[in-house]
């Protein structure tokens, strides 16, 4: 009895509110994802390695359907995507709602910020939650300004994205994400458009996060990160997961020659 | 006749075709931006279906000269008189006002689609994304993200499509309307005085420079986040500010 307890779809949900399982992908004929799997625990802190074209980013897309994967499964807060071809033989999700609501539970954070430049620091935190998840003002509001003090940014919260630097851009965007309350972060290289000298704020913060609990996943460049944040870390290589484990171990010893290099010359 | 003494006597006249300009082409922008939202939105749309129809009216209207469109809707409309009252529209294709409106409404949401399209094309990608990334439906994301930044895209070239509408309507005046085109001549006829025609160029071209400074001072209230901040003073340094002020 106890099993069958376990194997409800909502206790599942709590546990993982992440899995995905053998994800493929390509565009045109180059196949970007080989097969990727990932289950994501609570709390879980996922470090995705891997040089450029290795399909790091393209997973992580895949994962909240900005790219819809040709084959895989894919199951967020226990609910399952299904997957069906259109006319033209690429692959859709069969109900956009549902993977509306996915997304609404999954929080991106992009490498380029992509506020909407149109509204406020505040507005961007708040739309979502009003229009999106239809949460009353008040306390979408109450949330958004507690998100914005949290990530630094309390006397920015009326600034449009434009008069702020790129490390606030991309703090606000942490908080745009929050004030959703996500179930889990997906962030995609969030500090690789960043100055050398604005990395720093936006790591720390990222850092707090993660001490707090959240479930995380993060492609990153930052090794440091990786190593000293993560709770697990993923090597991605030609659409493959090459290496995986636990960042203590990997770091200190690499099975694969090609992780060696790539860590010998990204450290 | 003295220049100013056909003005006091001709002038309240004039003011009368202007405002039948006003109205017309008023009217016709405001319809037309009405019909060029949707429109715009299905000509952008990968389904064919959709876009094609806008895409053929759209060279329709842009390729032809309006006078022709207007011969098209005054005149030719009185080949289908039987019809036309058969579905109960002679009402409008009979009245010159109605025909003239019609054909500017025709022209003018052909050209503010195509505007628009532009607008809809110059958003950048990555907010759409990130639109899509928080969960919002097409819907909301055109709503919220695609048409306020596409507005404020268009903006000055919408601008622009104003003063050549207002400009353009003078050809109202050859399907027997009094405009302010239609008064000049009316008042020409009956003074021989050229310096009329000077008085409605001069009136034409008030009307279009008030246009282009209301348009200027709504393109700086529409893009606060464009602008450069004033005050870069920190809210709570503020009060200290203001108090040693």
């Amino acid at each position: 009895m106890n099993t069958q307890v376990l194997n409800t779809p909502q206790v599942q949900a709590a546990e993982a509110p992440l899995i995905a399982r053998d994800i493929h992908k390509s565009f045109g004929d180059f196949e970007v994802l080989k097969g990727i799997s990932l289950t994501s625990h609570k709390h879980d802190v996922t470090a995705i390695l891997g040089s450029s074209g290795s399909g790091k980013s393209t997973f992580l897309r895949c994962l909240n359907l900005l790219e819809v994967p040709d084959a895989g499964e894919l199951v967020v807060h226990g609910q399952q995507v299904h997957l069906r071809r259109n006319r033209h033989g690429e692959a859709v999700a069969v109900d956009e709602k549902l993977v509306e609501g996915i997304r609404s539970r999954l929080g991106m954070v992009f490498q380029q910020f992509n506020l909407w430049s149109h509204m406020t620091v505040l507005e961007n935190c708040m739309i979502g939650p009003l229009r999106v998840l239809k949460e009353p003002k008040a306390e979408v509001e109450e949330r958004a300004r507690y998100y914005l003090n949290k990530v630094g940014l309390d006397n920015r919260m009326d600034h449009y994205p434009a008069h702020l630097s790129g490390g606030q851009q991309q703090r606000a965007a942490i908080a745009r994400a929050l004030t959703m309350e996500p179930d889990v972060m997906l962030f995609d290289e969030p500090t690789s458009a960043l100055d050398p000298e604005l990395v720093g704020e936006v790591l720390l913060v990222m850092r707090k996060l993660a001490e707090e609990g959240r479930t995380m996943i993060v492609v990153t460049h930052e090794m440091a990160f990786a190593r000293e944040v993560s709770s697990h870390v993923m090597f991605l290589h030609q659409g493959l997961v090459e290496e995986e484990g636990a960042p203590d171990k990997l770091f200190r010893h690499q099975e694969s020659e090609r992780f060696r290099q790539f860590l010998s010359t990204n450290f | 006749m003295h220049p100013l003494k056909i003005l006091t006597e001709y002038g309240p006249l004039l003011l009368e075709g202007a405002w039948l300009t006003l109205q017309l082409s008023g009217l016709a922008l405001l319809v037309g931006a009405l019909l060029a939202m949707p429109m715009s939105v299905a000509r952008c749309s990968p389904r064919a279906w959709l876009s094609l129809p806008v895409r053929i009216y759209i060279s329709f209207f842009r390729g032809t000269p309006m006078l022709a469109q207007l011969f098209l809707v005054y005149f030719g409309a009185g080949q289908f008189r039987h019809e036309l009252q058969a579905v109960e529209l002679w009402w409008l294709f009979r009245d010159p006002f109605y025909c003239a409106l019609l054909t500017f409404v025709l022209n003018t949401t052909a050209y503010q689609t195509e505007l628009l399209r532009g607008g809809i094309l110059g958003v950048p990608r990555g907010e759409v994304e990130a639109a899509k990334a928080y969960g919002m439906s097409a819907w909301l994301r055109y709503r919220l993200i695609v048409l306020p930044h596409a507005y404020r895209i268009a903006f000055p070239a919408l601008g622009n499509e104003v003063i050549l509408l207002l400009k353009g309507s003078a050809i109202a005046s050859v399907v027997t309307l009094f405009d302010l085109m239609g008064q000049t001549r009316a008042i020409f006829a009956k003074s021989f005085d050229f310096s009329i025609y000077l008085w409605a160029a001069l009136l034409y071209l008030l009307i279009t420079m008030v246009i282009v400074r209301i348009w200027r001072h709504l393109e700086t209230r529409i893009n606060p986040h464009l602008r450069r901040r004033v005050t870069q003073v920190p809210v709570a340094t503020k009060a200290v500010a203001t108090a040693t002020e």
